[in-house]
């Protein structure tokens, strides 16, 4: 059995306003767990307590109860911290500093082998796209090339996780397509990827699981087939449909719309072989066959959707 | 290696300070004010009144002395306040902290490049001695060594103890209390006549308490006149000195440990 990357057993956080007396609970008894080679999305409304579980799992924060483990470690030991890479939410840098000074700075921290770090900070600003700002002071940079630059120095270390607050936060389309063009390398290097967005779209096409946490408390998790369902139901678009076969497909429990594309038919995906079959005898195109999925956004409007944050 | 690296960035940011940069234009004019009557002294020299030169130069370069050793501390304390506070604020904390650094680590950097930056304010404050005394035409009379180690000992109890209190408290309380005790540490004394009966209480627990900034001031070693050279001996330096350092060890350990538990979020 692979050790989980990220342990989260019944973790609580209160944020305790002495002078004023007040108690706010930033987590509320949150529990999940992240595989190793995973990539994971932790998706939650403003204030759900996401910054603060990162915070926790960084070694930033302490939690009031509960056990965390990380990459087999406890929070903020050097060990773990040596495997991990970080990209805070609204990453902020030395701005007197250049990317190429920032990342020697980094990598010095990093406890890496400075003799070749030239040709591998050349590598990573390659691969963010900075190259050719490398003596650029970062205050000169667009919010992009900021983004962009957290993310070289994450990779810095060859990690084994990464966790990432809001990477694409304040990036334009192009920037956010890099970013998860980035990750994707990253999935397929075997890195454990720990991400927590707002793009919900982009979520589903890069992660294998889903936490959802709102107000603070776990609302649900799992792998996206099981969260959005594997399909019970398939669309079929047809260039056209014989009217003998509408009160079949009634029988069937299918839904008809005819659009400028065709006639879009949703069915249970039992019967996409039979009506096929029949469709094609009848001298029907079938021009496109998908099953149907809710996507991430409905799901996750359904759970937390019009919630207050905390 | 991490703690030099921290270090290193600290300095390379203060000495970049926009604030820092005006404090010390500010400071330099000042001092160049306040060294305009040293010249009338050597006027006076010249005229034959030698004695009386030589003790209105030594008055002025005591007083202009004082001001710039005790600004020192001020600046200790503020640049100790603002390397930690500055990183909270802007959020570069938590960057530096991802990676495999222990918290001491990281305060230790931060006080070990604030010293640095003390340092050379120190070996710039020993030529300015020199400088101010030879515009008033006379010579100093001090141990080098001295003039260094004991200013240096004292910015290290006041960066120490901004650096502590800096871990608890807004920057701006941290200086406000850190000028409070520099006011007081420099108006007890352990013996003297008491003003009031509350005062009599006080002074000793004060005394015991707070840094003993006239015991590490460097001005009692900056004699001009070869004849007033007091000499002190190596035990006295070693006792003085010990005390000083084991003050900011105490404080720089309370910083610690302090740091260790607080959160480190974006202030």
């Amino acid at each position: 059995m692979t050790t989980a990357a990220i342990e989260f057993k019944e973790v609580t956080k209160v944020y305790r306003r002495r002078l004023a007396g007040q108690e706010v609970p930033a987590l509320t008894q949150v529990s999940f767990e992240v595989g190793a080679g995973e990539v994971c999305a932790f998706l939650g409304p403003n204030g759900a307590g996401k910054t603060t579980s990162i915070n926790i799992l960084m070694g930033f924060l302490y939690a009031d109860w509960g056990e965390i483990r990380v990459l087999g470690y406890e929070p903020g030991d050097v060990r773990a911290k040596q495997k991990i890479g970080f990209v805070p939410e609204n990453f902020a840098f030395y701005k007197h500093l250049n990317a190429e000074k920032l990342l020697r700075f980094h990598l010095a921290l990093a406890g890496g082998d400075m003799s070749k770090s030239a040709g591998l900070i050349r590598d990573l600003l390659f691969k963010v796209q900075l190259q050719g700002y490398e003596k650029l002071k970062i205050g000169k940079y667009s919010r992009g090339m900021v983004q962009r630059l957290g993310i070289a120095q994450a990779l810095l270390s060859d990690p084994q996780l990464l966790v990432l607050d809001e990477p694409t936060s304040g990036l334009d389309p192009a920037g956010r397509k890099e970013v998860k063009d980035l990750i994707h390398t990253m999935k397929q290097e075997g890195k454990t990827i720990f991400l927590s967005s707002h793009i919900l779209s982009e979520v589903e096409q890069i992660c294998d699981r889903a936490i959802i946490i709102n107000k603070g408390r776990l609302v649900r998790m799992g792998s996206l087939n099981e969260l959005l369902g594997t399909g019970d139901l398939v669309e079929m678009v047809v260039d056209q449909l014989p009217t003998e076969m509408e009160p079949v497909l009634a029988e069937w429990g299918a839904t008809i719309e005819c659009g400028a594309q065709g006639v879009r038919i949703t069915m249970p995906v039992a019967r996409k072989r039979e009506l096929a079959e029949k469709l094609w005898a009848a001298g029907c195109d079938v021009v496109s066959m998908v099953p149907v999925r809710s996507s991430l956004e409905d799901l996750y409007m359904k759970l937390v959707g019009g919630s207050e944050p905390v | 290696m991490k703690i030099r690296t921290i270090a290193l960035s600290t300095f390379g940011s203060l000495v970049r300070n926009r604030l820092l940069i005006v404090f010390g234009v500010l400071f330099v004019c000042t001092v160049l004010l306040m060294m305009t009557p040293l010249l009338g002294a050597k006027a006076i020299a010249k005229m034959g009144q030698a004695q009386q030169a030589e003790a209105m130069v030594m008055g002025m370069v005591s007083a202009i002395m004082f001001f710039v050793s005790g600004t020192g501390s001020l600046l200790a304390a503020w640049c100790a306040a603002d390397a930690v506070a500055s990183e909270m604020k802007s959020g570069t904390i938590l960057a530096v902290m991802a990676r495999p650094v222990r918290r001491w680590e990281f305060l230790l950097g931060k006080y070990a490049g604030v010293m640095l930056l003390m340092s050379m304010y120190v070996v710039m404050m020993y030529g300015l001695s020199w400088v101010l005394a030879w515009i008033g035409g006379e010579r100093l009379h001090a141990t080098t060594w001295v003039v260094l180690a004991y200013p240096m000992v004292r910015y290290a109890v006041y960066s120490a103890m901004a650096m502590a209190l800096v871990t608890v408290l807004h920057p701006v309380v941290t200086m406000g209390i850190t000028l409070i005790v520099a006011v007081l540490a420099l108006i007890v004394q352990p013996t003297g006549q008491a003003v009031g009966s509350h005062w009599k209480y006080l002074r000793v627990p004060l005394w015991i308490t707070l840094p003993s900034t006239s015991l590490l001031s460097e001005e009692r070693f900056l004699t001009i006149a070869h004849a007033s050279v007091k000499q002190t001996g190596w035990l006295q330096h070693l006792t003085t000195l010990g005390y000083g350092l084991d003050y900011a060890l105490v404080l720089v350990l309370i910083a610690m440990w302090s740091f260790h538990y607080r959160g480190l979020t974006r202030d």
